[in-house]
């Protein structure tokens, strides 16, 4: 589904990614792990097309991803959960952001509310339709932000540190979730026992390098 | 620096609202799309930031920042300043809707004027030309607000010369407060994120 | 901060339709500024105030707003009765105190409490966004709408990030005082504010991008003017009137 070929990436003069090489396969369940500051996110949002590469390759759905025209075609096909919820959560109510993306995919209005409720009902939300999104608690922002993506209906999903400052509950939901679909997904964590809960593949990226460990 | 509801004279509040409709139609042409969560952003940490009380002797005086909102935002400040005031004319009640465009104008012209004349000095490389450069940038900025405040209350009638007078006065100390604090944020952002000085908002 | 606080209750006013709300709120707001008779000011007073009484709103939290807002009221005050010309009813000192200047200072009072609190029961009865919401419809461009939008949703997000700094401040034993030091970890705070706000937007940005956003924001909520809302709005734009051209 994906294929990184040569990627490089300077930050301020330092070389976050060196010639890195990376392939994503229909089904994979990839955890990306690495030390802070590694480039996990940087190469997360190189495959989103939010930051253009300094040399290499992008590949995405079988086609070479260039602009941001290329790029704007694939965001609604994977899903990417944000570190901070409260970056991904700005309307005033949970049922306004979860429509967000649906309206934009040019559903229409009901059709929308139907997404919103059944993907409120899978992630145990019902109910949260009319709550304000900033007076959500951290556990809940997490898993209606994660809404916000799945009712885009993806066929891929990239989550960046889902689980930091979660609960146990919370967890046990996420990994519930991700084990029962069958998406094909990338999680990047330093939480190792989620991640072997809920990956089958594990990526670390060290000193520029990305190896499969 | 707000002005009651009901105390200016009809033609002040009808200049201050043509004029701030102006200058905020301006801003919002320079804005582009994807430029509105930064705009917004600035706009509410400015607001934020105006909370914060400043002690000068045994008092203490609340931060405006209008002078380094214009530096980065040129005329899009109007729009910025207009929506930081908006919650507080309808939810605080202070300087409520009619009054809405004179104190736009009085906060934002000062800052569009201190991007004119001081963000070229601001962006030298100097320290001693940018250093001066910034610290006037928000002293001006103060002083000018100041008197237009006074100025809407002297238009409106002549028995306000002395409220007018009282309130520039009471304003030097924040001017200078103003003064200092965009200077040292002017550094820090020099430091830390050099690109927000650019006036990237702005299409002059 | 407390932006909504007369935003909950459950009475009359508070179900109004924003938009007939904003009309009646901008049109005696315009035409109580115009009045210069004190019997019409009065006159036009009772109006919001039946208004309060119908939104039932706490009175003790209402009486606290107006004592904070009438702070420059009461500024005029102390030098108004003195400067305005007119018959001295009054010498302290050198100080004359003229009639015509505390009728003045009456008049501006009352101008300005009647149009607070017409805000406060009209305005302060719907959450802030219902009234932006409001404004939208009423043509206010698009961009300023959600300029503010965004701003108004990460008000309390940065506030947060605010008060985390300044608590990591406190912990560090800083103590603001009268001099450069308090002024330069002031501007350094105020600094880190901006930096921090510009990140999120960058990231808020991105997020919008990758969930298709396009330039448009889309409304689910629609507002329904009903015959209430009408009869309201026009009672709003005419009793006004005759109260303040009668008088």
């Amino acid at each position: 589904m994906i294929r990184l070929k040569n990627i490089c990436f300077n930050y301020n003069s330092r070389q976050v990614l060196d010639n890195i090489h990376f392939r994503v396969n229909l089904g994979d369940r990839i955890g990306l792990v690495g030390p802070n500051g590694s480039g996990k996110t940087t190469l997360c949002r190189i495959i989103m097309g939010l930051l253009t590469p300094d040399g290499g390759e992008v590949e995405i759905f079988g086609q070479i991803r260039r602009k941001e025209n290329d790029f704007a075609a694939i965001r609604g096909r994977i899903g990417f959960l944000f570190q901070d919820p409260d970056d991904q959560l700005f309307c005033p109510t949970v049922l306004e952001d979860v429509a967000f993306g649906p309206l934009n995919q040019g559903k229409s209005p009901d059709e929308a509310k139907r997404i919103v409720q059944a993907t409120l009902a899978r992630l145990n939300l019902t109910g949260f339709e009319e709550r304000f999104t900033h007076k959500l608690s951290g556990g809940e922002k997490r898993l209606v932000s994660l809404a916000t993506v799945l009712s885009m209906e993806p066929e891929m999903l990239i989550l960046d540190e889902p689980t930091t400052g979660l609960d146990e509950q919370t967890i046990e939901t996420l990994v519930h979730l991700l084990n029962s679909t069958n998406l094909t997904y990338i999680i990047v964590s330093h939480d190792k026992e989620f991640l072997e809960r809920t990956t089958n593949k594990t990526f670390s990226i060290c000193g520029g390098e990305i190896a499969c460990s | 620096m707000h002005i009651s509801e009901g105390v200016l004279a009809a033609p002040v509040l009808l200049v201050g609202a043509a004029l701030g409709l102006a200058g905020t139609a301006v801003g919002l042409k320079k804005l582009d799309y994807d430029r509105i969560p930064q705009v917004a952003l600035l706009a509410a940490a400015s607001f934020v930031a105006s909370f914060i009380h400043v002690p000068i002797g045994p008092a203490s005086v609340h931060l405006v920042l209008n002078g380094i909102l214009g530096v980065m935002l040129g005329w899009v400040a109007f729009p910025a300043i207009l929506i930081s005031l908006f919650p507080q004319a309808i939810m605080f009640q202070f300087g409520g809707l009619t009054v809405l465009g004179v104190t736009t104008c009085n906060m934002a012209l000062p800052a569009v004027l201190g991007y004119y004349a001081f963000s070229a000095g601001i962006r030298s490389p100097k320290p001693f030309v940018s250093g001066l450069c910034s610290f006037l940038c928000g002293f001006v900025a103060i002083l000018l607000s100041s008197l237009a405040v006074a100025g809407c209350l002297v238009l409106t009638g002549g028995s306000f010369w002395a409220g007018a007078k009282m309130i520039v006065l009471a304003h030097i100390p924040v001017m200078f407060i103003e003064g200092f604090i965009t200077l040292g944020c002017v550094r820090f952002l020099k430091k830390v994120k050099p690109e927000m000085l650019e006036v990237v908002y702005a299409r002059p | 901060m407390k932006l909504e606080e007369f935003a909950t209750g459950n009475s009359f006013i508070h179900h109004l339709d924003p938009r007939g709300k904003v009309v009646a709120a901008a049109f005696f707001s315009g035409l109580v500024s115009l009045t210069q008779s004190l019997t019409a000011a009065l006159a036009a007073l009772v109006l919001p105030v039946i208004l309060v009484a119908l939104a039932r709103l706490d009175f003790k939290r209402l009486m606290t707003r107006l004592a904070v807002v009438n702070g420059f009221i009461l500024f005029t005050w102390f030098f108004i009765p003195f400067t305005f010309p007119g018959r001295v009813i009054y010498s302290i000192g050198p100080l004359d105190i003229h009639w015509e200047g505390v009728l003045y200072a009456c008049l501006l009072t009352v101008k300005s409490n009647a149009i607070i609190l017409a805000l406060i029961a009209l305005l302060g009865t719907s959450p802030v966004l219902d009234v932006v919401h409001a404004l939208s419809h009423l043509g206010v461009p698009d961009k300023l709408v959600h300029l503010f939008f965004f701003c108004f949703r990460y008000l309390h997000t940065i506030r947060e990030e605010y008060h985390k700094l300044s608590e990591a401040l406190k912990v560090r034993s800083f103590r603001p005082g009268t001099n450069l030091h308090t002024y330069r970890t002031y501007a350094y705070l105020v600094g880190m504010l901006l930096v921090r706000s510009f990140h999120r937007s960058q990231r808020i940005l991105e997020a919008l991008k990758c969930r298709g956003f396009s330039g448009r924001f889309y409304i689910l909520h629609h507002y329904q003017m009903k015959r209430r809302d009408y009869l309201f709005t026009s009672c709003g734009l005419v009793l006004p009137c005759l109260l303040v051209f009668i008088l």
